[in-house]
C-alpha cells in the first residue's frame, strides 16, 4: 500500500539520493509533517486570493471613502452614520424585505403546493409538467425581465389585457405601489419550480409506510399533512426558505432591468441595486462597501435566527 | 467497427462525462489557441452595436494605411462603462481608445483634475485647429475644469416629430407651430376621446415621467441646467422651477400629454402605442429616428418633422439628448497612433456620411454637412429631408455641461420629476429640496477633501 512503502521509505532513507545541505535535510526530514498542508495549500491560496483579499479589503474599504481613482481618505465609521440617514437605503431595505416576505409567503408555499401535486399518484404527465415548471429557472434574469416588462404593460400587457383584476388598468411599473408585487410575482413564476424541484426530492425521501401507518389509525388528508408530511420535511424546508432568504436578500437584475434601475421614485430599489449604483455610477466605492457589509450583517442574523426556529441546530 | 484509440468504458464516469470533457477541451483550443497576430496593437472599446457596425468594416481600411497596426474594436455592450471604471481603478488593462456615454462619463471626473484617467485632448485639438471645424457647445459634456476628454462623436439635436395625417385629422397644421403656447392650442385640439367612451384615444404627445429625459431637454433648450459652468447647481433656479411647472401641467392642467408606455421612448409598448394612434407627437433626437426606422418600419411615411417648438417667437427650435464621446485614456503608449484612429473614425468624411446612412446621426464635423446625402428626401418621413431639418438646428445647440456628481444627480432628479407630475410635491418644493440634497453633498465631500 501506497502508505506503507511511505513508510518504509522514511524509515530507510538509504533507498533514496541523499539529499545535500542542512535545508534540505532539514525539508526530508519533515516532509511528512509538511506533504499535508502542501495538498491543501491550493485550496487555502485560492480562498486567500480570490476570498481572504477581498473580504478584508472591503472591510477597510468601508473605513475609507475614495475620490477619483487614486485617492481616498479615513472617514471611520462616518460612513456607516451617513448610511443609516440616507432615505434612499432605508427604501431600498423596505422594497428588499418586501420581496423576501412575498417570497417566503407566495413563493414557497406555491412551491410546495407543486411539489404535493406533483408527487400525487393521480397526476398524469409528471416528467413533462416537473419540467415545465423547472423551466423559467434556465431563462436569464435579464430576459426575464424584458419579457415582464411586456407583461406588465398598462395598455396592451397580458397581464391587464387578460385579467382585469381590480376593475382598471393597473400601472405595474409606473405606480409605486405596484413595483414591488409585480417584482414578487415575476420571481413566483420564475423560482417556484426550481424549489418545487428541492420539496419534490424531499416528498420523494419521505416512508410510505408512514402514511399508511396513519390512514390505519384513521388520520385524514390533512393529519397526515401536518403530521408527516410537513415534520419529514423539516431540513428540506430550513434549505429552501434560508437559501431563498438569502437569494431574496441579494436582489438585484430582476427589478434593475423591469423597472429601469429602480424608477420611479426608487419604488424598484433594492439593496443590492443601491449599491451598485453608488459603487459603479457614483464611484463612491467605500459607501458601497458599507452597503455590503450591512447587507452581510442583515443576511447573517437572519439565516441564524431561521436555522435556530427551524430547529437545524437541534441535537437529534 | 471504428474503435476509438482508448479505452472508453475505463474512463472513471462514463462515456457521457468524456464525450463532455472532449468538447470541453477542443472548444477550449479554438478559444485560446489563436495564434497572437504580430506588431503594435490598439485596443478600442465601445459599448454600442451600430458603432460596432459602422467601425468594424472600416478597420482594415485604418490598418492598411498605417502597416503593423492590429486595431483590436471590442464591443462590451452595456458593462462597458464598468469595465473601464474598474481599469481606471486597478490602474491596469485600459484600452488605448474608448467612447462613453454622456451619462456615464461625470463618474470618472471625480477627484483631482490629474488623477482623471483621460488625456487632455485640447492641445491637439488647438494646435490642428480642430476646434473651429466642430460644432463647439457640443464639447461641453465631454469638458471639465478646462480641460477636454473626449471628442463628441454626434450632436444628438432635436426635433419634434408628429403624425400629420392624425394632426390634420383633427383640423391641425403642425408646420405652423412655433412655440410651446401654439403647441398646447394645438393639442387640445387633437387630445381626443374618438369613440366617446370617456376615454382619451389620443394624446398630442408622450413624455417621460420617470426619468429626466424629457424635462431635461426643455430645460436645456432654454439655456438651463443642473450645473452651470463652474459646477454649481442650478437646479432651483426660476428657470428650472418653470420649466418643471410647465412640464407637469402638460399632463395635469392641460392633459394633453401622456407618461411614455413602458420604461422609456424605446420600449417596444411606446412603438405599440404609436402604432395604435395613440400618441401624435414625441421629442426625437436624430438617434431616435434611426431606432424607429428599425423598430418599426411599418410606420414609415408617417411621421414629420418640425423643430421644437420654441419657449418664445424667435427663440431655440432645438435642444440635445444623448452622446457619446471617444477619449485617449492615460493608459494608452502609443498617443499619436491612437489619435490617428480617433481622427480616421470621427473625422473622416465618407465614415461620416456612412453614419448618417445607417443610423440618422448627424456629425460635429462642420465641413461634412455640406454631402448631399444630408438632402436627401427621407421616406420614413414621407420624403421630408430630415438631414437638413437637423443641420439647420445644429449650429444652435444648448450647451450642456458636464459635472463629476451628474450620476447622483440624474437619479435624484428622476424621483423629483416624477413627485412633481404625481402631484406629490409641487414643482418648487421638488426642485429646492433636489438641489439641497445635491450641494449636502457636495459639500460633505468638500469638507473631506478641500477644494477639488
Amino acid at each position: 500500500m501506497e502508505g506503507d512503502s511511505t513508510e518504509t521509505n522514511v524509515k530507510n532513507p538509504t533507498n533514496f539520493t541523499e539529499p545535500q545541505g542542512i535545508i534540505k535535510n532539514l525539508f526530508w526530514n519533515r516532509q511528512q509533517k509538511i506533504a499535508p498542508y502542501l495538498f491543501i495549500a491550493p485550496f487555502y491560496l485560492l480562498f486567500v486570493v480570490f476570498m481572504g483579499y477581498p473580504l478584508i479589503s472591503s472591510l477597510v474599504m468601508s473605513l475609507y471613502e475614495m475620490r477619483g481613482f487614486q485617492s481616498r481618505i479615513f472617514v471611520g465609521f462616518g460612513n456607516f452614520t451617513d448610511l443609516f440617514r440616507d432615505p434612499i437605503f432605508w427604501k431600498s431595505l423596505r422594497n428588499t424585505a418586501y420581496f423576501a416576505v412575498g417570497t417566503l409567503t407566495l413563493q414557497l408555499p406555491i412551491a410546495l403546493l407543486l411539489a404535493i401535486l406533483l408527487n400525487s399518484k393521480y397526476v398524469k404527465g409528471k416528467n413533462f409538467l416537473r419540467l415545465a415548471f423547472f423551466a423559467p429557472v434556465l431563462v436569464a434574469g435579464v430576459f426575464v425581465a424584458i419579457i415582464f416588462n411586456l407583461v406588465y404593460d398598462q395598455r396592451a400587457g397580458l397581464v391587464n389585457q387578460e385579467f382585469v383584476l381590480f376593475g382598471k388598468e393597473i400601472g405595474w411599473l409606473n405606480e409605486e405601489n405596484y413595483v414591488m408585487p409585480a417584482v414578487i410575482l415575476t420571481g413566483v413564476w420564475q423560482w417556484a419550480g426550481f424549489n418545487m424541484i428541492y420539496f419534490l426530492a424531499g416528498l420523494q425521501g419521505i416512508r410510505q409506510e408512514l402514511y399508511e401507518a396513519a390512514a390505519v389509525d384513521g388520520a385524514n388528508w390533512w393529519q397526515a399533512f401536518v403530521h408527516i408530511t410537513l415534520p419529514s420535511l423539516r431540513p428540506v424546508i430550513a434549505f429552501v426558505v434560508v437559501v431563498s432568504m438569502i437569494g431574496s436578500l441579494q436582489l438585484f437584475d430582476l427589478p434593475f432591468i423591469l423597472t429601469n434601475g429602480g424608477e420611479p421614485a426608487d419604488a424598484g430599489s433594492t439593496i443590492v441595486m443601491y449599491l451598485y449604483k453608488n459603487g459603479f455610477q457614483f464611484m463612491r466605492l467605500g459607501y458601497a462597501a458599507t452597503i455590503g457589509w450591512v447587507l452581510f450583517f442583515i443576511i447573517a442574523v437572519i439565516s441564524i435566527v431561521q436555522l435556530k426556529l427551524l430547529g437545524i441546530f437541534r441535537d437529534e | 467497427m471504428f474503435r476509438l484509440p482508448i479505452d472508453v468504458e475505463g474512463f472513471p464516469l462514463g462515456k457521457g462525462p468524456m464525450v463532455m470533457l472532449v468538447l470541453f477541451l477542443i472548444s477550449t483550443l479554438f478559444i485560446f489557441g489563436r495564434s497572437e497576430e504580430q506588431g503594435e496593437d490598439l485596443e478600442f472599446w465601445i459599448f454600442a452595436n451600430t458603432h460596432y457596425e459602422e467601425y468594424q468594416p472600416r478597420v482594415p481600411i485604418f490598418e492598411a494605411q498605417h502597416p503593423g497596426v492590429n486595431v483590436r474594436l471590442i464591443n462590451f455592450g452595456g458593462t462597458m462603462h464598468d469595465k473601464l471604471l474598474a481599469a481606471m481603478l486597478s490602474n491596469f488593462g485600459a484600452p488605448d481608445l474608448v467612447e462613453v456615454e454622456i451619462t456615464s462619463i461625470g463618474r470618472f471626473l471625480k477627484g483631482a483634475i490629474d488623477e482623471v484617467g483621460f488625456v487632455d485632448l485640447r492641445p491637439r485639438l488647438e494646435s490642428e485647429g480642430w476646434m473651429d471645424k466642430l460644432v463647439v457647445s457640443r464639447f461641453t459634456p465631454w469638458s471639465y475644469r478646462g480641460r477636454i476628454y473626449g471628442i463628441p462623436h454626434d450632436l444628438h439635436p432635436v426635433v419634434l416629430l408628429y403624425r400629420d395625417d392624425l394632426f390634420k385629422a383633427a383640423g391641425v397644421e403642425m408646420t405652423a407651430v412655433e412655440t410651446w403656447d401654439d403647441f398646447i392650442a394645438a393639442g387640445k385640439k387633437a387630445t381626443r376621446d374618438l369613440d366617446g367612451d370617456g376615454e382619451v384615444d389620443q394624446y398630442a404627445i408622450v413624455l417621460d415621467r420617470r426619468t429626466e429625459s424629457d424635462y431635461f431637454s426643455l430645460l436645456l433648450q432654454q439655456g438651463g441646467g443642473f450645473f452651470d459652468e463652474d459646477g454649481n447647481v442650478i437646479i432651483d433656479s426660476e428657470l428650472a422651477i418653470e420649466t418643471l411647472e410647465f412640464f407637469t401641467a402638460l399632463f395635469n392642467e392641460h392633459k394633453i400629454a401622456t407618461p411614455v408606455y413602458g420604461t422609456w421612448h424605446g420600449d417596444p409598448s411606446n412603438f405599440a402605442a404609436m402604432q395604435d394612434g395613440k400618441i401624435l407627437s414625441i421629442l426625437s433626437p436624430d438617434w431616435y429616428v434611426g431606432i424607429l426606422k428599425s423598430q418599426v418600419p411599418q410606420m414609415s411615411g408617417k411621421w414629420k418633422a418640425i423643430g421644437m417648438p420654441a419657449w418664445y417667437p424667435g427663440g431655440r427650435r432645438t435642444t440635445t439628448r444623448g452622446g457619446t464621446m471617444v477619449g485617449i485614456t492615460k493608459q494608452c503608449e502609443n498617443l499619436d497612433r491612437a489619435w490617428e484612429l480617433l481622427k480616421f473614425t470621427y473625422f473622416d468624411r465618407p465614415g461620416l456620411i456612412n453614419r448618417y446612412e445607417t443610423t440618422r446621426i448627424i456629425p460635429p464635423l462642420k465641413s461634412a454637412w455640406d454631402a448631399p446625402v444630408f438632402r436627401e428626401p427621407d421616406v420614413y418621413l414621407g420624403g421630408q429631408p430630415l438631414g437638413e431639418l437637423f443641420i439647420q438646428l445644429a449650429p444652435d445647440l444648448p450647451p450642456r455641461y458636464q459635472n463629476p456628481y451628474w450620476s447622483e444627480a440624474a437619479d435624484l432628479l428622476n424621483d423629483a420629476i416624477f413627485a412633481a407630475v404625481t402631484e406629490k410635491q409641487t414643482p418648487r418644493a421638488a426642485l429646492t429640496d433636489l438641489a439641497k440634497k445635491v450641494r449636502a453633498l457636495m459639500a460633505k465631500d468638500m469638507d473631506r477633501w478641500g477644494e477639488m
